[in-house]
């Protein structure tokens, strides 16, 4: 118990050292302006629009496992279904911090609810984002109002906020239950479509739909978004449980473990069929700045990015284990494993945002390049500390587990 | 003047000396920060020798009739104007950066916020009036800092019944500006000529730009 609190002092430790850091760095950019970047008008996009696809396409990821969870009635992973919307939640407040870090002009970001363009992605997107929240918030309420009310009985601060938030309803009867539960459905019936058309293959439009850039142009584009999403997430939702799990002391669910490390194994081979296949069709049109996109990200001064992190690390490494009889037995390696397909995924991001505006539209034009500035690399650090750091508090003070399971665990 | 004008320029390569001259007027007249220049000046190198040469393509804003910046921006900050101007409203504009990405010609740019205060005194006590609006002096978090920018015809320069600098500057006169719905027109006539072509025609962008081959 005694190590549990030191560990918990040194996690929070971490995370309020990141997020000074972080808020100095944001401060620097709000003072200067994008200077405080490495950006130009040739690479213009970067790192905060990469972590941004990527905390977009995480959150679309796990909501999507979690619904699949509630609406398909997946009993076996509905242990972590509560956990995935909760980090689908955050991931979304995580993205859109990064996005409007990213605005020329931050303090007009309202402008666009004021003004609509409908042929643009980015306003279609900014609606989605509004409902698919709203949804999102829903949806985690309604999963865990049994547990509120079950948690408002007792004493403590998170017995306040649970009353609070149950707004004094003690209904726990089996009706209210199975009430629940059909909204549950209802709510994810709706909200998978948006999620993958609105949220994420919005997001996908938004690149696919720009001709200028033909290594973007493709139809392929989206699907690999939100394929590449869910591996992020399948990933990500293991690696949470795993080491929750651990630090409480619980035990690990060895078979769920197992079960969700072979859906990602399959998730993963898809995503690199269908990046093979869109890399494959760019090239064989033997467009120029196609090819010269594609050279950039595999020869260019940032290629150990695409060989060493997302083929390397983020694939063969991961589905050595999966594959390997000894290893995928092991949590840890499973565990491991998982960390490395997330890491890979956001090389995924990075190579789907920058590469693309190196290569200059015309020819003749200068050729960019880009690296993150300190303040770019500190404010992301940052901001995804402000995640953990949402997501710490909030398993902490509301009903994440099943009450029902922690009573187990106990 | 007359709203049913619909401008359009004309630039013959043939008279394009590489010169230049109306990147610099460009950058006098509209006072465009480091990093920002609506006009440029393309220069390629052609054939092996002793068989070589150059080809110089300025490159201002196409003024797209289908403008896939206007398509792409999420507040419409970026319009045609009835005269087949693409503008750009700074006011409204979130800076965004979409419009950069998606222009096929490069023609746009981000306004840093940077300026030449160490190469000349007083080079912010005044602005040009780009779209007829005066700004006064450029300040730090005002506006056209933080947005995106690009050539505008110098729409200024037309109100008040001039040519856009750097038609006005250009020393071979390859450059020529003017109505495209009077079929009289100069632009006219040289639009329909067999040496005209449009830059990345097949991005279905309709510039209002035409070079003569």
């Amino acid at each position: 118990m005694k190590n549990s609190e030191r560990l918990t002092k040194a996690w929070y430790g971490v995370l309020v050292l990141l997020m000074a850091l972080g808020g100095w760095a944001i401060i620097e950019r709000i003072r200067v302006g994008l200077v405080a970047t490495n950006l130009t008008s040739e690479t213009t996009w970067g790192a905060w629009v990469a972590f941004y696809i990527f905390f977009v396409g995480l959150s679309v990821g796990t909501f999507l496992l979690s619904t699949m969870f509630y609406v398909f009635k997946i009993e076996h992973y509905e242990k972590i279904g509560r956990d995935a919307l909760l980090v689908s939640i955050i991931s979304m407040v995580v993205a859109l911090c990064f996005i409007l870090l990213d605005l020329g002009r931050m303090e007009r970001f309202w402008h666009t609810f004021r003004y609509w363009n409908f042929t643009s992605m980015l306003a279609w997107e900014v609606r989605f984002y509004v409902i698919y929240i709203g949804l999102l918030i829903a949806e985690l309420y309604l999963s865990m109002r049994q547990d509120l009310i079950r948690v408002a009985k007792g004493t403590g601060w998170q017995a306040a906020l649970a009353r609070f938030l149950t707004f004094g309803s003690t209904d726990l009867s089996e009706e209210s239950k199975k009430r629940d539960h059909k909204w549950l459905k209802i709510l994810g019936s709706i909200g998978i479509p948006i999620a993958i058309f609105g949220v994420l293959g919005g997001e996908g439009m938004l690149f696919a739909g720009v001709k200028a850039r033909p290594f973007w142009n493709s139809g392929l584009l989206p699907v690999i978004l939100v394929v590449s999403a869910l591996v992020a997430s399948i990933a990500l939702l293991l690696v949470f449980y795993v080491i929750r799990t651990k630090l409480m002391g619980r035990e690990v669910d060895k078979e769920m473990v197992k079960s969700l490390a072979g859906l990602l194994a399959f998730f993963l081979l898809i995503e690199a069929g269908m990046e093979f296949f869109e890399f494959f069709v760019g090239a064989y049109g033997l467009q120029d700045t196609e090819l010269a996109t594609i050279e950039t990200i595999f020869q260019g001064p940032f290629s150990w990015l695409f060989w060493g992190i997302q083929i390397f690390l983020g694939v063969v490494v991961p589905l050595f284990i999966f594959f390997n009889p000894r290893l995928k037995e092991s949590v840890n390696a499973i565990t491991l494993a998982a960390i490395l397909v997330v890491i890979g995924i956001l090389g995924v991001r990075f190579n789907i945002v920058v590469p693309p505006l190196i290569v200059p539209v015309l020819q003749g034009l200068p050729w960019g390049y880009y690296y993150p500035s300190p303040v770019e690399w500190l404010s992301s650090l940052g901001i995804v500390a402000f995640g953990l750091f949402l997501y710490t508090v909030a398993i902490k003070a509301l009903p994440i587990d099943t009450v029902e399971e922690l009573r187990e665990g106990k | 003047m007359s709203a049913d004008k619909k401008w359009a320029m004309v630039i013959d390569l043939q008279k394009c000396i590489g010169c230049d001259a109306c990147t610099v007027a460009c950058k006098a007249e509209n006072r465009t920060p480091p990093g920002v220049t609506y006009n440029i000046v393309i220069t390629e190198e052609r054939g092996t020798f002793p068989s070589v040469t150059r080809v110089h393509v300025p490159r201002p804003c196409m003024q797209c009739d289908r403008p896939p910046c206007v398509q792409v921006c999420p507040v419409k900050a970026t319009y045609k104007m009835e005269n087949g101007i693409t503008a750009i409203d700074y006011d409204r504009c979130i800076g965004c950066r979409y419009c950069i990405i998606s222009c096929p010609y490069g023609a746009r740019y981000f306004d840093f916020g940077l300026d030449y205060s160490q190469e000349m005194v007083g080079c912010n006590e005044v602005q040009a009036p780009e779209y007829g609006v005066d700004r006064g002096k450029r300040e730090k978090g005002k506006s056209p800092i933080g947005n995106v920018r690009k050539c505008t015809f110098c729409y200024h320069r037309l109100l008040r019944g001039e040519e856009p600098a750097c038609v006005e500057v250009c020393p071979g006169d390859a450059r020529y500006f003017g109505d495209l719905n009077d079929p009289e027109s100069v632009v006219s006539k040289l639009a329909a000529s067999p040496r005209a072509f449009v830059l990345k025609e097949e991005m279905g962008t309709k510039p209002r730009v035409i070079y003569l081959k």
